[in-house]
């Protein structure tokens, strides 16, 4: 498939689109949102989801910025990762408590995450609000230190799907709850592990984001929305190609091919809204190709 | 030392209003395979759910080996030593073969938080291929296996740990003759090994060749127990069955002709795997009760009428030549249908009686697609009270009443559709003798004035008492068709279901 965009957009636009030099720009750019959809993977695959994942990715960037100023690499890292873990923990525990649909609780909190991060950005006094200001301290929006995190984190969740309990029961509470719930599983347990995971792996993303960016900007009126939907596209492949096998590639080319639909686009100069429709098309194309429901079964 | 290895007392387990275990006190003995029949709701599969802690008790206790047995979920149960193969699909997709066998059992490849899924691979590996079952590979996703395989599968997960009692619950019906043969031999093993199986079949013969001892229970009670060896299939139809005709809430009339005409004509339906060229015509003012064992057919017939079965061939067509080929088309011209499975296909739990009754009347009751508010409460207010539902209101949500007033919520909702034909699958499961009075008059009344139904039911009593005729279905296909008659009995019905 990947082959199959690379060949039609380079016959299309042999200029603009395809260079060696491009596909390094395209995977670099992928593998951000490949780590949230790796992270969201935890809990779509429950059949949960979390629309608080932008606001926490802008939140956890600016914490980072902020503790940078004092703390160098150290603050960036340790306050993307704790920021992003902490919003998560509390998500989880916020889900479990009220008991309301997943969707409900992270919209409440995606606004207030949204304003938590105007707030923040207020206190950063040292450089230009937001701004990573140092040049030293940009090494994660580059190679290789982007592709060391990107592939320390496709490890990690390697190991979490493979080697722990964490996969199989999250597998398991997506099959059948009540099932898995017979067998043993501490369903509202795993629950809240799944959005814990799902927010260190935003944190490792807004580290990435910050960094490539050379800063964050914090937004309000639900604008952060925008950055929940390009890692989860990935995530989508990882859920229809994980009865192949374990999702993590499919999450990584998932969002190569998306990244790369979308620049092919930009270089034959089609319009934003054309881009948006061929990238949308392609995506439901390939996950309802892999992902033929029963015939009769109930899709939610 | 005594030979009884479990022993149930008193137990009871009630769901609401319903009692579907009750007073049942049973001693299974060691190393013996104990036969468990009924009818379809006589308590079996929630007697054994309830020692494999699927379901909890509501009285009574268990006592495994002289302990007190109350486990809150089937890893609990196993152990204890109690394992289940159920009659539904009890394997998880999106896993593998050995993530399914050792679920919930991961402790036991765990080093620390690092589970050894090698490990875990190469033991479920080595399970399989001692059961003979080499085809499986415990590496591989169970999606690409079929349904048989994973039953196989959940064979192996049930058995491995050679468990004190294995209950194989109606796991038959889902295997081939090959696959049977390789069950038949696990029971023959933990028999061996003086161990206990619950055997739970609806194949009579099946049950009293591989058993030693066999309980029937019936509405929930324990009717008897028998030696397998001394046992007749006829004498435990009997005592499955075998009730007298006592209860004076059906029709008492034998001699009322039906109409000739004919209101549907059923063509050579078939669904696949559920039932196979089925032909006949409903008449008008007709009661048309179709009966026999759940699963031979009866239930996808109701759908196959109502246009909800999937790949249905042949043809359903009403008078006046009408074609029915989809839920809308069918509710447009007059037939409406209440599902066995009434929380999940007939009634909207989450939602008021109010759109529950008036949800398919909208069309007739809105003006330049307008709805009047007050017009719906009148309409619901009206059918809800032509039907005594007990209510505190027509705003009160569907989820806070018993099954009875849901299944009159069901019917209220046809009675304000005005529909001509009504397909009532199982009308009366789970619901008490005031609430059955109340449908059966309630049919009564509506054949009177011109309506026919179609009565779906796994009750013998329930055809006998209220069918004008009855069509006895088996494997699929129409077996039998009885006249009302007041010599007929539920002996007669029973020689064309098993």
């Amino acid at each position: 498939m990947t082959l199959f965009f690379w060949v039609s957009f380079r016959l299309l636009s042999p200029s603009n689109f395809g260079s060696s030099r491009q596909m390094v720009d395209y995977l670099q750019t992928s593998i951000q949102y490949a780590v949230g959809g790796c992270g969201l993977y935890f809990i779509v695959v429950m059949g949960l989801f979390d629309f608080s994942v932008g606001a926490n990715i802008v939140l956890s960037a600016l914490v980072g910025v902020l503790l940078s100023r004092h703390f160098g690499y150290w603050g960036l890292i340790l306050g993307c990762l704790l920021c992003g873990t902490l919003i998560g923990s509390f998500n989880g525990l916020l889900y479990s408590r009220l008991r309301i649909p997943s969707m409900i609780v992270t919209v409440g909190l995606m606004l207030i995450l949204e304003s938590v991060a105007n707030y923040a950005v207020t206190l950063d006094k040292a450089g230009f609000p937001g701004k990573l200001s140092s040049g030293n301290i940009l090494a994660f929006g580059r190679a290789p230190w982007n592709y060391i995190c990107a592939g320390l984190a496709f490890l990690l969740m390697f190991f979490l799907l493979r080697s722990t309990k964490i996969g199989t029961y999250c597998n398991a509470i997506g099959s059948d709850e009540l099932i898995a719930k017979n067998m043993g599983v501490n369903v509202e347990h795993y629950k809240f592990i799944g959005f814990v995971l799902l927010h260190f792996f935003v944190g490792i993303m807004a580290l990435l984001s910050v960094s490539y960016g050379r800063g964050m900007l914090a937004v309000t009126g639900m604008a952060s929305m925008d950055r929940n939907f390009k890692p989860l596209m990935g995530t989508f492949f990882g859920v229809a190609f994980k009865k192949y096998g374990y999702p993590v590639p499919a999450i990584v080319i998932g969002e190569f091919i998306i990244v790369m639909i979308f620049n092919g686009l930009v270089a034959l100069n089609v319009p934003t809204t054309i881009n948006d429709f061929v990238t949308g098309a392609v995506l439901l194309i390939i996950v309802t190709l892999t992902n033929r429901g029963r015939k009769g079964s109930v899709v939610k | 030392m005594s030979d009884v290895i479990l022993r149930s007392e008193n137990l009871c387990k009630r769901f609401g209003i319903t009692t579907a275990v009750n007073d049942v006190s049973l001693e299974f003995e060691k190393g013996e395979i104990h036969g468990l029949i009924g009818e379809n709701g006589s308590g079996k599969s929630t007697f054994c759910s309830t020692l494999c802690g699927i379901y909890p008790v509501t009285s009574g206790r268990f006592l495994l080996e002289e302990k007190e047995l109350r486990a809150r979920s089937q890893v609990e149960a196993n152990r204890r030593g109690v394992s289940i193969i159920v009659q539904e699909m009890g394997t998880l997709p999106g896993l593998t073969v050995a993530e399914n066998i050792f679920l919930g059992e991961e402790d036991k490849f765990m080093r620390g938080i690092v589970k050894n899924t090698g490990a875990m691979n190469r033991e479920a590996q080595r399970l399989l291929d001692g059961y003979g079952f080499k085809r499986i590979i415990a590496s591989k996703m169970i999606d690409n296996y079929s349904f048989e395989d994973r039953k196989l599968i959940e064979i192996v997960k049930a058995t491995y740990f050679n468990p004190k009692i294995l209950v194989v619950d109606e796991t038959t019906t889902a295997l081939s003759r090959s696959g049977r043969e390789e069950l038949f031999k696990v029971m023959d093993r933990i028999k061996s090994g003086g161990n206990t199986v619950i055997f739970i079949s609806h194949d009579l013969d099946e049950v009293i060749d591989h058993t030693d001892r066999i309980s029937v229970l019936r509405d929930g009670g324990l009717v008897d127990t028998v030696k397998s060896s001394e046992a007749s299939a006829g004498e435990l139809k009997l005592l499955m069955v075998g009730r007298e005709l006592t209860n004076r809430y059906y029709r008492t009339d034998y001699d009322q002709s039906v109409s000739d005409e004919v209101v549907l004509a059923v063509d050579n339906v078939s669904v696949p795997g559920e039932m196979q060229n089925v032909s006949f015509r409903l008449h008008k003012g007709e009661i048309l009760g179709i009966g026999g064992l759940s699963e031979c057919g009866m239930h996808e017939t109701g759908k196959a009428i109502f246009g909800a079965s999937y790949g249905r061939s042949g043809s359903v067509t009403l008078k006046g030549g009408y074609s029915v080929k989809s839920i809308p088309g069918a509710i447009r011209h007059g037939v409406a249908y209440a599902s066995k499975d009434r929380d999940n296909e007939s009634v909207i739990v989450a939602d008021s009686i109010r759109d529950n009754i008036c949800l398919p009347s909208l069309d007739d009751m809105s003006k330049h697609a307008l709805l009047n508010n007050r017009k719906l409460d009148g309409f619901a207010r009206k059918n809800a009270e032509l039907m005594s539902v007990k209510m505190t209101g027509i705003d009160q949500y569907v989820s806070a009443l018993s099954g009875g007033n849901k299944q009159k919520v069901v019917i209220s909702r046809w009675l304000g559709k005005d529909s001509d034909i009504l397909v009532l699958d199982s009308p009366t499961r789970g619901i008490d003798v005031k609430v059955k009075a109340d449908i059966y008059a309630l049919m009564s009344e509506l054949k009177e004035r011109g309506k026919s139904i179609i009565m779906i039911s796994e009750e013998l009593q329930e055809l006998l008492g209220m069918s004008d005729r009855i069509l006895i279905m088996k494997d699929g296909r129409i077996n039998g068709e009885f006249m009302r008659n007041r010599n007929l009995g539920e002996r007669d019905l029973i020689t064309k279901m098993v």
